[in-house]
This record gives C-alpha cells, sequence and structure tokens, in this order.
C-alpha cells in the first residue's frame, strides 16, 4: 500500500501561529480602541472588517467542498493526486463557519448606533421603512438565524463526511466501489443544498442585505464565482507549498497545469458575471439599482473598484495564458496570491462601502484581521494534512491521475 | 516541389511504429514522413518537431480584432457620427464590450483557421500523394526518402529490420499539386 | 508513447471489440450504401415542411407583417421565441465539442459530430425569424455597418439587437470553422477507401488534400484546442446577448441581472435534450449503438438534470426577488406571470423544465431509451414555453391597462416555425447521408483506452499495485 505522511514542519507552525497572534492582537487593540472610541463609524469599522473576513474565509473554504462534489459528479481522475488538500480545507469548514456564525449575530443582535438602529444590517429595525416593512418576512432575525445554522451545519458535516469517506477508501477491499459510489451519491445531494444556500439564501442574507434596499437577482451567483475561484487559488498555493517540501510526489507538472487553467478559465468566468451584472444595471439606469455601483464606481471607493477588475481580470488573462507559466511554479504562485487578495478586494467591496459610505478605512486594523484567519487556516489546514496519508490510495481512479496528461 | 524515390513502411500499432521512427532517426536515413489515421500523442515528439506556433497566430489575430472593434465603434460614435443614445456618454464602453468580444473570436478564429490550411497546405483542389490508402484507415505509415541515384536495397533491407507489415518503393511527388482525385498520376517514367 | 490506461469504474465508451479498421468501416458504410426507405420518407417529409414553410414566408413578405398576429403591444410574439429556442439548442453542440474537450470528457467523441452539425443547422433556423421580423426584408443589409451614402449613417452598437447580429454571425462562423476542421481528415478517409470516381472526386475536394501527416495533426491538436478555447466564452456569449435584448431594456420581468447566466444554462438544457432526441434516433436507424452507448446517453441525461435544476434556481430566484425588490411593477408582472391569463405557459414552463428533469436523479429512467427520448421532447417543449413566457407575457400586460391584449399566432406565423423544422431535417438528413455522423479520427484516438476490448485487457493494470502501476507508466515512456 502506497502511503506517504506529511509531518508539519516547525516553521510552517510558527509562522501559523505568529500569524494568528498578530490577527489577535489587531483585533484586541481593535476591540479597546474601535469598540471603546466615542465615534460611532469606529464601531462599524470593526464589526464590518470582522464580518468581510469571517465570511470571505469561510466561502473560500466551502468552495474546497464544493469542488470535491463537482469532481466526483464528473468522475474526474484529475484531482486525485491532490485531494487531501480540498479535503482537508473542507474538514475544517466548520471551524470558519462557527467564527462567522459568531460574528453574524454578534452583528445581527448586538451592533446598534445611539438610536438603537443596527448600523450594518439596517432591516433589523425597519422603523416606518415601507420597502423594509414589505421584505420583513424574508429579513427578520429569525430567518436570518435559521437559514445561517443550517448552511453552516450542513457544509460542515459534508465537509467532514467527504474526508472520512475518503480515508475510508484506503482501507476498503481493493478495487472496491462501494465508497465510490456512495460518495457520488453524497455529491448529488450536497450539490442540491449549495444550490439553495451558497447559490441562493445566504449571500442575499449576509452580504446583499447589507444594502438592504438594493437588490439584484445574480447576486449570490456572483459571489459564488468569486469564492470558487480563490478557492482554487488556495489549494493551488497548499500544493505547491507541500510540493516544495518534497511531499505530495504523485503530483505533476501535468496536475499543476490543471490547476492554472481553472484559474484562468474561471477568473474569465467570474468577469463575465460581473460584467453581467454591472453592464445591465449601468445600462438600465434605474435609480433604485445604480445607488450599488453610484458609491462604488464613483465615489471614494473608484480606485478599488477598477483594482477589482485589474486584479482580477487583467492579471490572470495576460499572465496566465501561455502555456508555459502555467507550469511555472513561481507565476502561478504568486498569480494565486493576487487572486486571493483581489477577491478579497471585492468582499471588502460587497461588503463596506454600505455601512462605511465616505469613511472608508484600509488600515492597520483591516489588513491585520486577516491575518487571524489566514493563522486559523495555515494551522488547522496542516493539522489535518498531517493526520492521514496524502495518498488516496485504492481510490478507483487514483491510476488515472499517474498516467494524466494536462 | 520535385519528384522523388520514396521506401514506405507499414505498421497496425503505435508501438512499433515509435520503435521504428527512433531507429530511422539514428540510422542517418532521411525520414520523410510519418502519416497515422489520427493524431498520435508523442510522435512530433518522437519525430523531433518542434511545438506549433500556430496559438500565437491565433493570439495577434484576436488582438486585430479587439483593436479594429473598439477602434471603429470609438470613432464612429466620438468623431464620424456621435449621436445621444438614451442618455448614454458617446463613448460608451460597457455598450461596446459585446461586440468588441464578437469580434475578438471571429478575427482570431477565422485568422488561425486560414494559417493553418496554409501551413498545412491544405484547401480544396489541393492533391498530395497517398502512399497507402489505408493510411487514413488504420495503418501507420512510415516513409523514408531513398537518396538520388542510390538503389534502395539497402534501405529497404533496413526497414525490414523494423518489423513492419508490408514494404515498398514508391516514386512519387513530394510536395502538393492541384489536380483531381479521381486521377492517378503515374511517376514511374521520370526514373525509368 | 504513454501508458493507456483507463480505470475499471468506468465502462467502455466504444463496444463490440472493435478495430480501428472495423471503426472505419462501421461510420462510412451508411455513406456508400443507399439510404433506406425510412431515410426518403423522412427527407420527403423534412421537404414538405420546409415547402410550407418558405410559402409561409413569402406570405408575409409579399403581404406584410399584419398577416402576423403580433401587435402593437406585443410586438414580439412566436418570430422571437422561436428564435431564442432554436438559438438555445445550437448550444449543446458547442458545450460537447468545445467545453467538453477542454474538460477532457471522452464520452463527448461519439457525440459531437452529430451536436455540432445539429448546432451549425439550428442557428441557420434561428436567423430567419430576426431577419423575416423586420418586415421589409430586403433592408436587412442595414443592419450591417457598411459605409454608405445615407450620411453615412451607421447602426446603433449601443443596442443589444445590434450586438446580436455579430454574436449570432460570429457563433455559426467559428462553429462551421471548428465543424469543417474536424470533418477534413474523416473526408479524407472516405476519399482514400471511396469505389467510385465521383465520390473520390468529391471527398477529394472536400478532403482539402489532407494525407495525415505527423506536422499536420500537431497543427490540427493546437488548431481544436484554440478553437475550443475560443468557443467556449463565444458560446456564453451568445445566449448572453440574446438575454440581453430582454435585460438591457427597463420592462419590469425582463430587466434581471440573472438573465445571462441562466439564458446559458437553459440553452445547454434545451441543446441536450435535442441531442438526445436526434441521437437516439440516429444510432437506431444507422445502427451505432456500439458507438453511442448507454453510456453516453446517460451522461448526457446527467447534464439535463444538472442544467435543468439550475434553471430551476433561477426561476425561483426571479420569482423570489420580484416579491423582494418591494418594487410594485415587478410584483405584478410576476403575478400576471403565474396567474394571468397564460397561466398554462408558465405551469407548462415549470412542469416540463424543473419538475420533469428530476427523474434522472434515478439511474434506472437515465439508461432506459425510451424515457429518455420522451423526456427529451417533454424539455424541448418546456423550454419553447419559457421563451413564450418571457416574451410575451410580459409584453402583453404593459405599463398601460388600456393597451393590455392577449395574442395568438396566426397561419403564417405558424407554417413559418414549422418550415424551419423542415429545415432543420432536411440539412440533418443530408449530413447523415453524406457526412460521418460520428467523428472518425476521434474516435480511434480514444480507442484504445474506452474500447471495451481493449479494456478487458487493462484487468492486468488495475490488479496492480499502485507503486507497480507507476513503475510501469514510467516504462513506457
Amino acid at each position: 500500500m502506497m502511503t506517504e505522511r506529511f509531518t508539519v514542519p516547525a516553521k510552517l507552525k510558527t509562522t501559523g501561529f505568529a500569524l494568528l497572534i498578530i490577527g489577535l492582537l489587531t483585533l484586541i487593540a481593535g476591540g479597546i480602541t474601535l469598540l471603546g472610541s466615542a465615534n460611532e463609524i469606529d464601531h462599524s469599522r470593526f464589526w464590518v472588517s470582522l464580518l468581510h473576513n469571517s465570511v470571505f474565509f469561510l466561502f473560500i473554504c466551502v468552495a474546497s467542498i464544493f469542488i470535491q462534489a463537482a469532481a466526483s459528479l464528473a468522475q474526474g481522475g484529475w484531482i486525485l493526486a491532490y485531494k487531501r488538500i480540498p479535503e482537508a480545507i473542507g474538514a475544517n469548514v466548520w471551524i470558519f463557519g462557527i467564527i462567522a456564525l459568531a460574528v453574524l449575530f454578534a452583528i445581527v443582535f448586538g451592533a446598534a448606533d445611539h438610536n438603537g438602529h443596527n448600523p450594518i444590517y439596517h432591516w433589523t429595525h425597519p422603523g416606518d421603512d415601507k420597502i423594509l416593512q414589505g421584505k420583513s418576512a424574508f429579513l427578520n432575525p429569525g430567518m436570518f438565524v435559521g437559514f445561517s445554522v443550517v448552511a453552516v451545519v450542513l457544509w460542515s458535516w459534508f465537509g467532514i463526511k467527504f474526508r472520512q469517506r475518503s480515508i475510508a477508501q484506503e482501507t476498503a477491499p481493493k478495487n472496491s466501489t462501494k465508497i465510490y459510489w456512495g460518495v457520488i451519491a453524497l455529491s448529488g445531494a450536497f450539490l442540491f443544498v449549495y444550490a439553495l444556500t451558497m447559490m441562493s439564501t445566504i449571500p442575499w442574507f449576509w452580504i446583499m442585505s447589507i444594502d438592504a434596499h438594493w437588490f439584484s437577482t445574480l447576486f449570490s451567483w456572483y459571489v459564488f464565482a468569486s469564492a470558487f475561484v480563490s478557492g482554487i487559488s488556495l489549494i493551488l498555493l497548499w500544493v505547491i507549498y507541500l510540493k516544495g517540501k518534497n511531499a505530495l510526489k504523485l503530483v505533476t507538472k501535468e496536475h499543476i497545469h490543471d490547476l492554472g487553467k481553472f484559474m484562468f478559465a474561471f477568473s474569465i468566468f467570474w468577469t463575465y458575471l460581473w460584467f453581467s451584472q454591472f453592464m445591465l444595471i449601468w445600462y438600465g439606469n434605474i435609480p433604485e439599482e445604480t445607488t450599488y455601483f453610484k458609491i462604488r464606481m464613483q465615489g471614494p471607493y473608484s480606485f478599488f473598484f477598477y483594482a477589482n477588475i485589474i486584479i482580477n481580470l487583467v492579471l490572470p488573462i495576460f499572465i496566465l495564458m501561455s502555456r508555459p507559466s502555467k507550469r511555472n511554479y513561481f507565476t502561478l504562485v504568486f498569480i494565486a496570491f493576487m487572486i486571493i487578495f483581489g477577491h478579497w478586494i471585492d468582499f471588502y467591496m460587497m461588503i463596506n462601502p454600505s455601512p462605511m459610505q465616505e469613511n472608508w478605512f484600509l488600515n492597520w486594523f483591516e489588513l491585520g484581521v486577516p491575518f487571524f484567519f489566514v493563522g486559523i487556516l495555515i494551522l488547522a489546514v496542516s493539522n489535518t494534512l498531517s493526520k492521514a496519508s496524502l495518498i488516496t490510495e485504492n481510490h478507483p481512479l487514483l491510476k488515472e491521475t499517474l498516467v494524466h496528461i494536462s | 516541389m520535385a519528384i522523388k524515390k520514396f521506401a514506405v513502411a507499414c505498421f497496425d500499432d503505435e508501438a512499433p511504429l515509435f520503435a521504428a521512427v527512433d531507429k530511422v532517426r539514428n540510422s542517418g536515413y532521411k525520414l520523410h514522413d510519418v502519416y497515422t489515421p489520427f493524431p498520435v500523442h508523442g510522435l512530433d515528439v518522437a519525430m523531433g518537431h518542434k511545438d506549433t506556433d500556430l496559438h500565437i497566430a491565433g493570439f495577434c489575430f484576436g488582438l486585430t480584432g479587439t483593436a479594429t472593434a473598439l477602434g471603429f465603434m470609438s470613432w464612429i460614435f466620438t468623431s464620424d457620427w456621435p449621436i445621444n443614445y438614451a442618455g448614454k456618454p458617446f463613448f460608451a464602453l460597457p455598450a461596446f464590450i459585446p461586440i468588441t468580444f464578437e469580434l475578438t473570436v471571429l478575427f482570431a478564429a477565422v485568422g488561425m483557421v486560414l494559417t493553418y490550411c496554409y501551413l498545412n497546405q491544405i484547401m480544396p483542389g489541393v492533391k498530395k500523394h497517398v502512399f497507402h490508402p489505408r493510411q487514413t484507415d488504420d495503418y501507420f505509415v512510415l516513409v523514408v526518402e531513398v537518396p538520388e541515384g542510390e538503389p534502395e536495397g539497402e534501405i529497404m533491407e533496413f526497414l525490414a529490420g523494423t518489423n513492419p507489415l508490408e514494404t515498398n518503393v514508391q516514386v512519387a511527388e513530394d510536395g502538393w499539386w492541384f489536380g483531381r482525385w479521381d486521377k492517378d498520376e503515374d511517376y514511374t517514367k521520370n526514373f525509368a | 508513447m504513454h501508458l493507456k490506461y483507463e480505470s475499471f469504474v468506468r465502462e467502455p465508451l466504444i463496444t463490440g471489440d472493435k478495430t480501428y479498421a472495423q471503426v472505419t468501416e462501421d461510420i462510412c458504410k451508411p455513406i456508400e450504401q443507399k439510404p433506406s426507405k425510412l431515410w426518403y420518407v423522412g427527407f420527403v417529409l423534412s421537404l414538405l415542411f420546409l415547402g410550407f414553410g418558405v410559402f409561409s414566408v413569402f406570405w408575409e413578405v409579399y403581404w406584410g407583417l399584419g398577416t402576423w398576429g403580433i401587435n402593437r403591444t406585443v410586438g414580439w410574439g412566436w418570430d422571437i421565441t422561436n428564435f431564442v429556442w432554436w438559438v438555445g439548442i445550437g448550444h449543446a453542440g458547442t458545450l460537447i465539442s468545445a467545453i467538453l474537450l477542454l474538460f477532457r470528457q471522452g464520452w463527448r467523441t461519439g457525440v459531437n459530430r452529430a451536436a455540432e452539425a445539429m448546432t451549425i443547422f439550428a442557428v441557420m433556423c434561428a436567423g430567419q425569424f430576426p431577419i423575416f421580423h423586420m418586415g421589409r426584408v430586403w433592408n436587412a443589409f442595414y443592419v450591417l455597418p457598411l459605409p454608405n451614402t445615407r450620411g453615412p449613417l451607421w447602426p446603433n452598437f449601443n443596442s443589444a439587437l445590434l450586438w446580436d447580429v455579430f454574436a449570432i454571425s460570429t457563433y455559426f462562423t467559428v462553429s462551421l470553422l471548428f465543424w469543417y476542421s474536424g470533418l477534413v481528415p474523416d473526408f479524407a478517409t472516405i476519399r482514400d477507401r471511396a469505389k467510385t470516381k465521383l465520390r473520390k472526386r468529391l471527398y477529394g475536394l472536400a478532403s482539402f488534400g489532407w494525407t495525415g501527416t505527423a506536422k499536420n495533426w500537431q497543427r490540427f491538436e493546437a488548431l481544436s484546442l484554440v478553437l475550443a478555447g475560443l468557443s467556449t466564452p463565444l458560446v456564453l456569449s451568445v445566449h448572453t446577448i440574446v438575454s440581453f435584448d430582454f435585460a438591457t431594456s427597463v420592462i419590469p420581468g425582463w430587466h434581471a441581472t440573472i438573465f445571462p447566466p441562466y439564458f446559458v444554462a437553459g440553452a445547454v438544457f434545451s441543446g441536450f435534450a435535442m441531442v438526445q432526441t436526434l441521437l437516439i434516433l440516429v444510432r437506431k436507424i444507422y445502427k451505432m449503438e456500439d458507438y453511442i452507448t448507454l453510456g453516453h446517453i446517460e451522461a448526457m441525461n446527467k447534464v439535463i438534470v444538472l442544467t435543468g435544476s439550475i434553471v430551476g434556481v433561477a426561476y425561483l430566484t426571479e420569482l423570489f426577488m420580484a416579491w423582494y425588490s418591494q418594487v410594485h411593477f415587478e410584483q405584478e408582472a410576476f403575478k400576471y406571470r403565474v396567474f394571468g391569463p397564460y397561466w398554462w405557459a408558465y405551469w407548462a414552463m415549470m412542469t416540463c423544465n424543473v419538475v420533469s428533469p428530476q427523474f434522472f436523479w434515478f439511474k434506472k429512467l437515465r439508461r432506459n431509451i425510451v424515457f429518455t427520448f420522451i423526456l427529451s421532447i417533454v424539455v424541448n417543449i418546456g423550454m419553447w414555453f419559457e421563451r413564450f413566457v418571457i416574451i410575451v407575457t410580459t409584453l402583453a400586460n404593459d405599463f398601460l391597462p388600456s393597451s393590455w391584449t392577449y395574442y395568438s399566432p396566426t397561419w403564417p406565423e405558424l407554417g413559418f416555425y414549422l418550415g424551419t423544422f423542415g429545415l432543420f431535417f432536411t440539412c440533418f438528413f443530408l449530413f447523415s447521408k453524406y457526412f460521418p455522423v460520428i467523428a472518425i479520427a476521434e474516435i480511434k484516438f480514444t480507442l484504445k483506452v474506452s474500447g471495451d476490448k481493449y479494456k478487458r485487457d487493462m484487468q492486468r493494470l488495475d490488479a496492480m499495485t499502485t507503486e507497480e502501476f507507476l513503475e510501469e507508466a514510467n516504462h513506457a515512456h
């Protein structure tokens, strides 16, 4: 039986802890100075940044579960050389889920300005706002909590379950396919859940409802595309990191090339959805809809608006178009970091402008908080990776991945 | 284009073909070409062909399309005949994107196919010598050029060592010409 | 040379113990034989439909658009419905040939040739509708940005309708090039085995003088990959731009940001249904069961249930957002859609498109040919109703209640639609007689990986441990 164990290098552990502590210190410092400040904008700043990061990191980790489900359903052999990585990320979704739920509920139930209104989710107190009153059958704390909890629980369960089944295959009888078909059925069920959460309700509740009057039918699909391309980049970073540590001996340039193609293709897909949403609202020019882009495009955020397109479209297209660059570790790592950063900015642009208006910040606090999440990600995923073999031995498609040509 | 004499060896599987290609390349004989009924992966590398640059041509054609579309629409709507449509700016970039994209794809695709036909020297009416009628069916045909004025015996013996299904000697035009496929050309007289 | 291996969990894609020579024989045979009686019956029937279509169009052009049921309130009726429907059907061909090529899905080789042909014919049918909907069809060239003496007066590049002109014509051209570049080597195969002089001459002409040298094949593969890479965003853009025809307006029920991806999913959905309809017939009539296996049909049914569900999510999203927006007109538009005078169209759409494909969650039904055939037709009916619902029910209840009306088509509209079926099937019958309906070279390329004969020999590889297999794979180089 072919196995490959991974021991977490001390340096990675130290880095993870260091980042975690930097993030934690930032949070504590932010808690003292921002929450203690007399200025209400500072309170919002604290919560908005936490919301931004907890949702972003949760979504890109959930993307790893989606990739496993999609690959299982399409019977893709290409992923098996490094499938333990999306499995490890997916199995840790519960951590980010709990953090996100804590932050979301704290905001919904805790955040209040001097009038008792919620500065981020205006809909919690509709007052005499006719539109918010009309939406209150959907936008109310009860529904919010219900949908959020169910979604997070289901995602976490599937994330853990997929990894369990995959490890169970190692000790199953040789070439047995019982687990294989079981995972395919499970993946179908996951897609069903995914469609009703990630592709629809959850981004409406968590993100779109920040602009409580505004609506866009495409919104959740757009959020999905953003999270998905970052999720692929995250997997690629882990693959190349492990490859640099002489682990993942089955992974060749052919597999890395695949991930490069995915980053290229889904950057274009994200742009497609971005353009569809933007262009239709720009073209229709209806005030109810254009408010969303007015502040983002022409207001104080215009720099990020254009940076978003340059980082997430122009860079990946021109850097990843040629074949050699998709097989070069350096360019891939560079572009993966850029994509994750770019979509982090994209989420920043979805979440920040409405509560913060023209008082925007991208300062020590906003740039320090993500380290908390990156630290957790490094520690949790590397720990999970070390718990099982890196090779998905005895998977019916494993041999295909050994002769895979990109 | 010239009329030459060729030694031909036919195989019915890729494995002996690859071995034969290696052998011919190491022997110093001039490998004319290999004909297969479908693309055989790795054969181009085994024969020492470089990667094709066709996609670079496609990229250039695509950029031409982008520039044509954007330039043309911008010129018309900002300088040649500006019209206010629905309060949009004259230079309405988001509205230009769809046509720009379409023309990029159109130019890239048409340009590439034409380049491809030119490089492969294929077009309606073109005729080339077919060494074996089954080379588009199930035979893998390896062709070695017999140097001018030399007898083919030694080469034939050498080819027989690669375990082919059949071997023969043919006199043929090595390039292309315009002709009808229902008429046969006969070049043996050139070598009579 | 690489080790040829495919996992035992995949069923063989080519059955019947084929060799290269047999593949050629099986696929070329229908071309070299006289067509069957069934073929003649179908062909003549198609010609009759086509003839009736031509007459209906002649009637409309001669007497004017007044012969159609469309009016000032409902300016788009069956014409644009049929246009969108046909374009959508075309999408599956490009999806199979391009996207599945990029995703390395082996099963596409059995069905891509016929699906691409279907794309081209469907786009030809689609194009007729906007052209004849212009009324004064002799002025149709006004949509082209030609230098002229009228100012010069240019078309409006900001109009989604003009984007359509570019999108559809580009789509047609690129699909044709992609299709034909794949046909060239297959024509050479027919040419080299031709027994009659005429066939040799014509297929010689059509094969462009292809001989299959290693360098030519290398360029062939490079071209296929880049054309696939271009066609993938292209096919998305085409139905996206079709959706822009509606979504760039400010009409409630049309102005929705989800339209672009939702139209694309719907197009793929209906296209795969049409591929099923055609290929179930083709495999039966030409006895291609060894190449278009149950595995192929099941794979396509999986795509149908996936895209059908995506479309379902989009329907529900639209409905939900109409309420959530708290915009009075949005809410009314959807109220009229669901419960208004055209309620039957809405519920037909919901049943056919969202409910019926859910049966394909069951493996038994996915592999049942009769059921698949019936459902593929149900899906296409549903997708026609989707376009009808979007177009007609939205227009019939516009901003002015005094101009509300009920639209029904007249016989020339019906005849025009039937005529496009005639055109489509005339082309398809000719294609199936004179063209290889399955890509010969591509099937041979996958034969030693997915042919049942060769898969049996792979049991040796399946029995190996991973280490032994790795050793073997490294040796094969």
